[in-house]
């Protein structure tokens, strides 16, 4: 299915899309290509990961837009979560962060994630169900932002990262 | 013992692909490995929670085995199949790694029928099969569009 009414939540997908990929084409090159291209991989594969684990299945925490099936604009949703690990990792290098700045950064985005997140349930875009609340997604978005992090690090310690 | 056996297949899988020689740079591995975990979450969820053509199991350790199996083995087993092709760069010996890994994954789904993880409704193992063997293909053919793309524009800055 592609979408059930094609209505507030959709737009603001598509709204919220272009907002975030223009911002993506016309910041200055930074990062080279293969760390640009995992960046944007990340924030998708991470979403991914935890709403189909986490918010689907057993657990079953969120609905995606209107309706419990799975429908195009649910995999949209998804791509959403590509800019922002770009800006994240973008915004790591820009600002050079370091190991006395690193927790301050992962908390500073996971505040900008949580109230990214509350965007996302008043555009009806995610419900949360099952009695998952909004500050539960604080200790998500930590642990991501930690992992993202500490992965750049890693990867960052293998190559020459910087293009100038 | 589901839960056990496919921890233990995590375990093994992971550390061997510590130790092992690394033919791809530790970025387009994983981006490999997202890629892949992306299209086997999406047509596991698809096939079993939309089209219900497979049953996934109730009991929360067995549901955990399904999820480390779809997160970790499957798309681990397609990054290191990549890392054995560059290796020895032959194409007797690439039809010979494809072949194992197709191998290994589909022993891995009877492992997974056997504890009773999954149960066949309107599917069998030769749609699995497919499954992989597009899997292998879009490994292979996303890599060398990745590399290539990769070297050109950081010859062109």
């Amino acid at each position: 299915m592609l979408w059930e009414n094609f209505d507030k939540n959709e737009i603001s997908i598509l709204l919220l899309m272009v907002i975030t990929f223009t911002i993506v084409r016309l910041l200055p090159k930074r990062l080279p290509p293969n760390i640009a291209y995992l960046s944007l991989l990340w924030g998708l594969a991470s979403g991914m990961f935890l709403d189909f684990t986490i918010g689907g299945g057993q657990m079953d925490f969120y609905m995606v837009n209107d309706a419990q099936k799975y429908e195009l604009f649910d995999f949209l949703y998804y791509v959403l979560f590509s800019p922002f690990s770009y800006f994240f990792v973008y915004f790591y290098e820009t600002l050079g962060i370091n190991k006395k700045t690193f927790i301050w950064y992962v908390i500073g985005w996971s505040f900008i994630a949580v109230g990214i997140n509350w965007l996302l349930i008043w555009l009806d875009i995610i419900q949360f169900q099952k009695g998952f609340e909004l500050p539960y997604s604080f200790a998500v978005f930590l642990m991501i932002q930690t992992t993202t992090g500490l992965y750049y690090e890693f990867i960052k310690s293998r190559q020459e990262v910087m293009l100038g | 013992m589901g839960f056990t056996v496919f921890f233990f297949i995590a375990f093994l899988v992971s550390s061997l692909f510590i130790i092992m020689e690394k033919k791809l740079s530790i970025a387009h591995s994983t981006f490999i490995y997202l890629l892949m975990s992306i299209i086997t979450i999406n047509v596991s969820w698809i096939v079993t929670e939309e089209l219900k053509l497979i049953e996934v199991t109730d009991e929360t350790m067995n549901y955990l085995a399904f999820i480390i199996n779809r997160t970790i083995i499957t798309p681990m087993i397609l990054v290191m199949q990549l890392h054995l092709i560059y290796k020895y760069k032959s194409t007797g010996i690439t039809f010979l790694i494809t072949l194992c890994s197709l191998g290994a994954l589909l022993i891995i789904r009877g492992l997974a029928i056997y504890f009773d993880i999954h149960t066949y409704k309107n599917w069998n193992i030769g749609f699995d099969l497919v499954f992989f063997l597009v899997l292998h293909l879009i490994a292979f053919y996303t890599y060398r569009l990745l590399r290539n793309r990769t070297y050109r524009e950081v010859n062109k800055s």
